[in-house]
């Protein structure tokens, strides 16, 4: 199954970062409306780069085995599910 | 629901998140039908603490006047929301807490070089406390809206779903997508000053060299600023993977996006951040969530720019 990835169009800005950062080339520059998009989710290793860089938050991945550490203080983790 | 009243009080900010309920404009019409408002210092004269179903509480907590407040707020609302940024993270008073309230006193009332020196006030007006905190530190916080002020917008948004007893449509994105400037790859090699030369107002502050917080500040203003030819300051505090990560900060992001931008060094955009560091970090250097990560070393940052400045060289 590969990881489901989202891409909030209307808050992609077309820097390319994303396309830089993927260690599997998972995406690819649409040049015309000047946005990035999924060509290879099958190839997605749900290391979140892309996530992070984005410099708006616009993708996200659903449905993954993060293979990173992550080094989240769950007292503000917390937090973040009360953020309106 | 059955009727749903509203408490809004006011701690140590600048009365910009009240204002925000005025910029509701006719919208506040369809609050006011839905929500019963009491206590609320702009536009009711209550001075005591009705029950409320819904609590809002703006500012930072700097004195003792503050802290009761708060207190009375949470004994007599069911639910309180922390609103607008000095409430969730300290806001700019935070800078405060790089100085003691002696230091602070002495620079504002007996060594102001403006006005006329006089004793600080020691009648009427509560004393600061030595730190500024966010209002979780003293009270429990159920909900927490960000934005200097939070963009009426969601103000309307969180009002009404609560209204409705659903859950308010919120998102984890940053300014940069709501900002319309084409955000692209350059061959810029020198960061610039606000000051100096004209941005293209077409392409994207971090593309050309100056500095914007846009890329690592949570999305809750729809943009105005860059949309208005001035870069972002970061005024509803950082993104949440920010303020979750300790290994993340503003400054560090900021040049990681910006040196893929630019043929800028990544070290140079971190060091000059840290020289302004008092600016980029005004609105959330007061939470823990930001003033706790083991790399934010503000004090250090200011003393050496402030060593450079006297010293004649870069400041």
């Amino acid at each position: 199954m590969p990881v489901e990835i989202t891409v909030h169009e209307q808050s992609c800005r077309g820097c390319e970062l994303c396309v830089d950062i993927c260690p599997t080339k998972v995406f690819a520059m649409d040049q015309e409306r000047r946005l990035c998009t999924v060509e290879h989710a099958e190839d997605c290793i749900a290391c979140l780069s892309c996530a992070y860089i984005c410099p708006s938050g616009a993708i996200t991945q659903r449905d993954f085995h993060p293979v990173k550490n992550f080094y989240r203080d769950e007292e503000f983790c917390q937090k973040m599910g009360k953020f309106l | 629901m059955g009727e749903v009243t509203v408490n809004t009080e006011w701690l140590s900010d600048c009365s910009g998140c009240h204002v925000a309920i005025v910029d509701l404009h006719e919208k506040i019409l369809s609050v006011l039908e839905a929500v019963r408002i009491q206590r609320c210092p702009v536009l009711t004269d209550i001075k005591d603490y009705p029950p409320a179903t819904v609590g809002l509480v703006s500012g930072a907590i700097r004195n003792e006047h503050d802290r009761q407040a708060a207190l009375e707020m949470r004994k007599a609302c069911d639910l309180v929301i922390a609103w607008g940024s000095c409430a969730v993270f300290g806001g700019p008073a935070g800078a405060g807490n790089i100085h003691t309230p002696d230091e602070i006193a002495a620079a504002v009332y007996l060594e102001n070089k403006t006005t006329v020196p006089a004793p600080p006030p020691s009648k009427m007006v509560s004393p600061l406390e030595s730190q500024v905190s966010p209002l979780d530190s003293v009270v429990e916080v159920d909900l927490y809206l960000p934005g200097c002020p939070p963009h009426p917008a969601f103000v309307f948004e969180a009002l009404i779903a609560l209204v409705e007893g659903r859950q308010p449509e919120v998102n984890g994105r940053s300014v940069c997508a709501k900002c319309k400037r084409k955000m692209e790859k350059t061959g810029v090699e020198t960061l610039r000053s606000h000051f100096e030369g004209v941005p293209d107002p077409e392409r994207c502050f971090l593309s050309q060299g100056y500095t914007c917080l846009g890329s690592v500040t949570i999305d809750r203003c729809l943009a105005p600023c860059p949309g208005n030819g001035v870069p972002c300051t970061g005024c509803a505090g950082a993104t949440m993977q920010i303020l979750t990560e300790p290994n993340r900060d503003i400054r560090t992001e900021i040049a990681d996006r910006m040196s893929r931008l630019t043929r800028i060094g990544r070290d140079e955009i971190v060091r000059s951040l840290e020289r302004s560091a008092k600016s980029h970090y005004s609105y959330t250097m007061a939470t823990q969530m930001i003033g706790n990560k083991p790399t934010f070393h503000i004090r250090k940052w200011i003393e050496e720019e402030q060593a450079d400045f006297e010293a004649g060289g870069e400041a």
